[in-house]
């Protein structure tokens, strides 16, 4: 009997949005520019683009020349970490830090600015997945250029006390970046409120395209750019602008925030449903990073006596697509460096299934994985006892 | 899945058989130091069993099995070479990674069968050679579990590898019907195993300290760079003058020396196997067996000796070259495999006259 397939990968990436397809189009048709003409072609094309920037920075409470789009979220961090560390490192700020749990685009970067000479410091963790303050206190200090740090981790969807941070890390005289990929539209993001420096937005992980990102750049922030050619978004960001894709930002930015109660309300819900279903019919299961504040649409479960890899191919054979640790180039599941951050043991990290919520997921979903994953947790463990 | 030609058109034939199939590729090592071209194992051999996947509407997965593959296959493959014997790395893969942790995988989805692009043939509940002798791999499949040979599938076993070409050709899988043949260790890319060596063991390790090299009468008549260079049966890294062509007949750890001698001291006229396993009904004591000593060497008679738990003797008919510790023995009855193990110790047969430097 066929069922009707299960997308609970939202972390991963969306779908385009009707309405986002439908504002991209005229750019890939008539409207097809080069904002940087001077005809009337390009006139209209760098009107277009004005506009998205301007939209996009009201979404994040930024002025429109505090907006430059990038490719994505990994450009953007590395933008942000290692433009900023290069603008500042001759001045006596050699150091970074970050935490054990960040994105591979932060790490990467920050391992990077660490093979160019920056030293780097990565923040203690406490088991529940949330930065531990101490820590921070006693890492940030005035060597530090840049404090990057995950406002909503991707993984186990923990929310780091962002606003806090940042302002403690300006008090310092740090840049303080956030990968926010995860948290826009799922926590409240106002640049006029809050001090981070410099944030990163991603546009497929709600409902734009990919290969569209932003990363918000407040007046005065010093970055290096990570390209050299034209003079594009100032000479920031050379490379002829990616407009559709940047108008659909705006449009997808937009119709998320206008939802994002409603939204949010409704993932908790869900989700509160799933992991109930879940520890009903496996009481020992354990959702990672439970005790602290989490993003509504991403839970991560371990079940003892499992193995992730197993559970995945078994669950994507009946249709439900969930996601392991971090994905490998490979496409095989390789153990998750956030959870053996956290201090979970290589055995129970081995065996976690995340599932990430969003606009496809909706009552039937959740009562079909209620169904099968305890099923196939009940299989695997017998399997397990006989081995 | 390999991304190669056997086990595509393995999926493939099973797919026209109306199995219901699901690839899947072992990640086995880290892709991190890849080697572009290399024919097996490599990010882009998984992508080509991807689109291999792809084109026959099956699902695909990749399987890290890299941290027990570590443990059973590439940590023995050093152990063995600083114990001076020439270790086997694709039999322990068929039996522990392949056929043991990767089955367990396919149990956790109601997978039925195991199938491979292995050339050999499963037939009755018993392993036999595959029909190509020159690609016949039973050499490597000696040592699994018996049991696991009522699941195992080996569609290209009923090949020759011009027929398994021809039929990736047939079934549209141009991408890789040419590809060359992995001839290579996987985890050792370049073939320079001493390198994986080096890397793993101390660089005090014996194995990889200098050491004499001396004729089998005790004349030393050179020096290596250390003894895991060298394999019995090797000619490459031997000093030369000598009248007849000279080889590796042994290497002596506790010494660090390695042995060299004539073609005729490379013969031995039997061997002691151990961790042997049977894949058919133990053979008796007295009876006679066709073996092989090294894949692709002929097949040898040999009359089974002693059988000890799991230890082995044979006595061969005819002397066999270059019988090397860490190798295999494989027994045969006719096309049937019985079993086999790993080669503990040749029985020298020293009959020649002893050879001095020139």
């Amino acid at each position: 009997m066929p069922t009707t397939p299960v997308y609970l990968d939202h972390a991963a990436t969306t779908p385009v949005r009707e309405e986002v397809f439908e504002a991209m189009k005229p750019f890939y048709g008539p409207r097809f520019g080069n904002p940087s003409s001077t005809h009337r072609w390009g006139r209209e094309a760098r009107a277009a683009l004005d506009e998205a920037r301007e939209r996009v920075g009201r979404c994040l409470g930024a002025r429109p020349d505090e907006i430059c789009f990038t490719s994505g979220g990994t450009e953007a961090d590395n933008f942000a970490i290692l433009g900023a560390w290069r603008a500042l490192k001759s001045r006596g700020r050699p150091a970074i830090v970050s935490t054990p749990i960040e994105h591979k685009a932060v790490l990467g970067a920050v391992h990077h600015a660490g093979d160019e000479g920056a030293e780097e410091r990565l923040l203690a963790m406490t088991a529940d997945g949330v930065v531990d303050r101490d820590s921070f206190d006693k890492l940030v200090d005035e060597k530090v250029a840049v404090c990057t740090m995950m406002w909503v981790n991707n993984e186990i969807g923990t929310v780091q006390p962002v606003p806090e941070l940042a302002a403690k890390a300006k008090e310092r005289g740090a840049i303080f970046h956030t990968d926010a990929v995860q948290a826009f539209g799922k926590v409240e993001i106002d640049a006029r409120k809050q001090s981070f420096d410099l944030l990163t937005i991603s546009g497929h992980k709600f409902g734009a395209a990919k290969g569209i990102g932003a990363l918000f750049i407040r007046r005065g922030t010093e970055l290096e750019p990570l390209l050299h050619g034209g003079t594009q978004d100032r000479g920031r960001r050379p490379g002829t602008e990616n407009v559709a894709a940047a108008v659909g930002l705006a449009r997808a930015a937009e119709l998320t925030l206008a939802e994002c109660e409603a939204n949010c309300a409704r993932l908790e819900k869900l989700r509160e449903k799933l992991e109930a279903g879940i520890l009903a019919k496996v009481p020992d299961a354990v959702i990672h990073g439970r005790r602290a504040e989490r993003a509504p649409h991403i839970t991560n479960v371990s079940v003892p006596g499992t193995d992730s890899e197993a559970l995945l191919m078994a669950l994507d054979l009946r249709g439900i697509a969930c996601s392991g640790g971090s994905a490998c180039q490979s496409g095989s599941v390789d153990p998750s460096h956030v959870l053996s951050a956290i201090g979970v043991q290589p055995d129970l990290a081995n065996a976690a299934v995340r599932m990430s919520l969003g606009m496809l997921t909706n009552e039937g979903c959740i009562d079909r994985v209620i169904e099968v994953f305890p099923a196939l947790v009940a299989k695997a463990r017998q399997l397990t006892t006989a081995h | 899945m390999s991304g190669g030609v056997d086990s595509s058109v393995a999926a493939a034939m099973l797919v026209e058989q109306g199995y219901d199939v699901i690839g899947a590729t072992m990640k086995l090592f880290c892709h991190g130091t890849d080697v572009p071209d290399r024919p097996c194992c490599s990010l882009d051999s998984v992508n080509d069993a991807r689109r291999v996947c792809e084109q026959l509407g099956i699902p695909h997965y990749v399987l890290n099995l890299e941290s027990r593959f570590g443990h059973d296959v590439v940590d023995n493959f050093v152990e063995e070479y600083a114990r001076g014997r020439t270790p086997i790395p694709c039999v322990r893969c068929n039996t522990f990674t392949k056929f043991r942790d990767f089955l367990k995988k396919a149990d956790a989805i109601d997978a039925r069968w195991i199938a491979t692009g292995h050339y050999a043939r499963v037939a009755n509940g018993e392993l036999h050679r595959g029909l190509d002798a020159n690609k016949d791999q039973t050499y490597f499949l000696w040592g699994i579990n018996r049991n696991v040979l009522q699941r195992m599938l080996l569609p290209v076993g009923h090949l020759d590898k011009t027929a398994t070409r021809a039929r990736a050709h047939a079934m549209g899988l141009q991408v890789i019907a040419e590809k060359p043949e992995s001839q290579e260790i996987c985890f050792v890319p370049d073939g320079d195993y001493v390198r994986i060596l080096e890397s793993r063991l101390p660089a005090d390790a014996p194995a990889l300290l200098p050491g004499p090299i001396m004729t089998s009468n005790g004349v030393v008549i050179g020096q290596h760079a250390g003894f895991a260079r060298y394999t019995v049966g090797q000619r490459r890294g031997v000093p030369g003058g000598f009248p007849h062509p000279m080889y590796v007949i042994e290497v002596r750890p506790e010494s660090r020396a390695v042995v060299v001698g004539t073609r005729e001291e490379l013969l031995g006229s039997g061997l002691i196997a151990r961790e042997i396993n049977w894949l058919a009904d133990r053979p008796e004591v007295g009876e006679h067996v066709s073996v092989r000593v090294r894949h692709r060497a002929p097949l040898a008679s040999a009359e089974i000796v002693r059988i000890d738990g799991d230890e082995l003797e044979i006595a061969l008919d005819e002397p066999v070259s270059a019988i090397t510790p860490g190798q295999s023995v494989v027994l045969y009855d006719g096309e049937r495999v019985l079993g086999g193990g790993f080669i503990e110790s040749s029985r020298q047969q020293r009959n020649s006259l002893p050879v001095l430097a020139a």
